[in-house]
């Protein structure tokens, strides 16, 4: 009795643990990150690393010609973070050092344009046929002149795909 | 008169009423008026067709709503707004405003500004203790249109005499057809291996306080031609996953008559270009690698007799967020009409590993000229080792200790240890702090 006693406090303590650490990323947690096009754009589907080119302005132009156009949100949302991650092995400052070192080293790269909002995102992508963009699965709904494109072949509503936060 | 029965079955559908605006009110997000009450008793006819017809004038001023956003999302940069004043909907919701942030040093809508300097101090065993100035440099960039831009660098650097002079490091102007094809025509640094482009004149860039030994700056002692005037022709090869590049220069070479400038600015000695060539991959599959190689020649005119010279480098580099692995070794190749040859050989290899703001590392570099290159023999003082220059020709070699500490996002502190082995001279001990940013 003694014993168990000495323990309840313990597993009552791993239990919230174990609860706070379950409830700690919330209902977002593994949420796709929706890539979007302008509806004009033919392209259905994109490997990661077309991805990394993309937005690391490795590649500059779509097999139509148009310039690509890479727009995120700003520094500070999930989405954000999770994409640069999963996408480009990058952290912020990983990245606006790579921009810079770019420009330094002669590269005619400029970064991915940065908006306030997922609502922004979505009107910039729609508005411009080279642009390509993501948010939040949650966020996709709603946008006109918009679509989301497969990744590796997966969509985002299926259990393999890669980006999520 | 009303009766009791009467009263009840008015007062329930009014409170119904209410709720129901206010329920529709809210999920329309339109800003009407509150429903106004009855003044009067209505039968319960009378209130479900006013509640009706109230449900059908929401749908209506909802699907207007609708009809307007998808309008606005479908066309954001119409040119002209609709000529047709807007039916009197409620105002719909605004959009979160959109928040562009500004371009970090954009002092111009085409010019930005990137400012690089370092400053430091460094103790060797053969030479006095010393405060360094290190360097200032304005790095300019400006686009002229979609497919040309301009690249211009200026250095402030301090001299063997302690006097600051401004050098134009580069300046560049820069046509990008496509990812397959960009030129540009200038002075410009050599894509002589793979460190010169990479890291340019940006200590900030740089791990090390320094660069390795066979690719110091030729204006600062360094050996190898590193900048040049001419023309530059870089792009991808289409290659798939492989991720091929090459790149194609042409320039006045590097001179070496020892009271001359390296680069021939304004006029080139001999009708003789330097060519210079080089393949590189990318394979996407090894994201952070790296492969490559560079053959460079040039006839130069010496003091002395002209001379040959080759230059064969190759590198194998792996970058990524933490990790950073250099190989590169050159060969170089010096020969005399009169079948004389001098060959260098040179390589270094870095390592280091980010653990949060600290990147400890190491480096190992060797350099060994043959004391009668004819080439070598007229290199300059070089500033990136306080040595006596004759150890050029001859033998070079030891390794490099060191830790950065990013502490800002735009500054790092270095510290680095240096061991050098000479031939036919002592070693040499070297501590060396810098603190490189850029702004």
């Amino acid at each position: 009795m003694k014993k168990y006693k000495l323990f309840t406090p313990v597993l009552s303590g791993l239990a919230m643990l174990a609860i706070f650490l379950g409830a700690t990323p919330s209902a977002s947690a593994g949420e796709a990150i929706v890539v979007v096009v302008n509806s004009a754009n033919p392209v259905e589907n994109l490997t990661l690393g077309d991805l990394k080119k993309l937005f690391l302005g490795d590649k500059g132009r779509w097999d139509t010609g148009k310039a690509v156009a890479p727009v995120m949100v700003v520094t500070g949302a999930p989405e954000r973070a999770a994409f640069l991650k999963i996408v480009c092995g990058m952290s912020d400052a990983d990245m606006g050092k790579y921009f810079m070192q770019a420009a330094f080293t002669g590269k005619s790269v400029t970064p991915p344009k940065d908006v306030g909002s997922a609502a922004a995102v979505k009107s910039n992508v729609a508005a411009s046929p080279g642009a390509i963009g993501f948010v939040k699965a949650s966020d996709f709904p709603g946008g006109t002149g918009i679509k989301a494109v497969k990744i590796d072949g997966v969509d985002a509503s299926d259990a393999g795909y890669k980006i999520k936060m | 008169m009303k009766t009791a029965f009467a009263g009840l079955t008015v007062r329930v559908p009014s409170v119904i009423f209410l709720a129901l605006s206010m329920l529709l009110a809210l999920s329309a997000h339109a800003q009407q008026p509150p429903s106004t009450p009855p003044s009067t008793p209505m039968t319960a006819d009378e209130v479900n067709r006013q509640l009706l017809q109230r449900v059908i004038d929401l749908e209506a001023k909802v699907k207007q709503l609708e009809e307007k956003q998808t309008g606005s999302a479908a066309a954001p940069l119409a040119a002209a707004p609709a000529a047709v004043a807007p039916a009197p909907v409620a105002p719909a919701p605004e959009p979160p405003p959109e928040v562009e942030m500004p371009t970090v040093n954009e002092v111009a809508p085409r010019l930005k500004l990137v400012v690089f300097g370092d400053v430091g101090a460094q103790g060797y065993t053969h030479v006095p203790d010393t405060f360094e100035f290190g360097s200032l440099d304005l790095f300019m960039r400006a686009r002229l249109s979609e497919k040309i831009s301009v690249l211009g660098e200026v250095l402030f650097t301090a001299e063997s005499d302690n006097s600051i002079s401004p050098d134009v490091e580069r300046l560049l102007l820069i046509y990008r057809l496509s990812d397959y094809f960009t030129a540009s025509i200038g002075r410009m640094h050599t894509w002589v291996g793979y460190y010169n482009t990479a890291f340019n004149k940006g200590e900030f860039l740089e791990t090390t306080t320094d660069r390795p030994f066979m690719y110091a700056f030729d204006d600062e002692g360094g050996v190898f031609p590193m900048q040049d005037v001419g023309v530059n022709v870089t792009g991808k090869i289409p290659s798939g996953k492989l991720g091929l590049n090459y790149v194609v220069e042409a320039g006045n070479g590097r001179d070496w008559y020892p009271a001359d400038e390296p680069a021939q600015n304004n006029q080139d000695r001999n009708n003789s270009k330097a060519i210079n060539g080089g393949l590189f991959m990318r394979p996407e599959r090894f994201s952070g690698l790296q492969l490559g190689f560079s053959v460079r020649h040039d006839n130069l005119t010496l003091p002395g007799p002209a001379v040959g010279e080759t230059i064969v480098t190759a590198h194998a580099v792996f970058v990524n967020s933490n990790w950073e692995v250099l190989n590169e070794a050159a060969f170089v190749r010096h020969s005399e009409a009169s079948g004389e040859l001098a060959e260098t050989s040179a390589f270094y290899t870095q390592f280091s590993r980010r653990f949060r703001a600290y990147r400890p590392y190491f480096r190992y570099q060797y350099f060994n000229a043959p004391s009668d290159d004819p080439v070598y023999i007229n290199a300059s003082p070089n500033t990136d080792v306080p040595l006596n220059i004759t150890t050029f020709v001859g033998r070079f070699n030891g390794p490099s200790l060191g830790v950065r500490w990013d502490f800002t996002e735009h500054s790092a502190l270095k510290f680095q240890y240096d061991r050098f082995s000479l031939r036919g001279l002592d070693s040499e001990n070297g501590l060396t702090s810098q603190v490189a940013f850029t702004f």
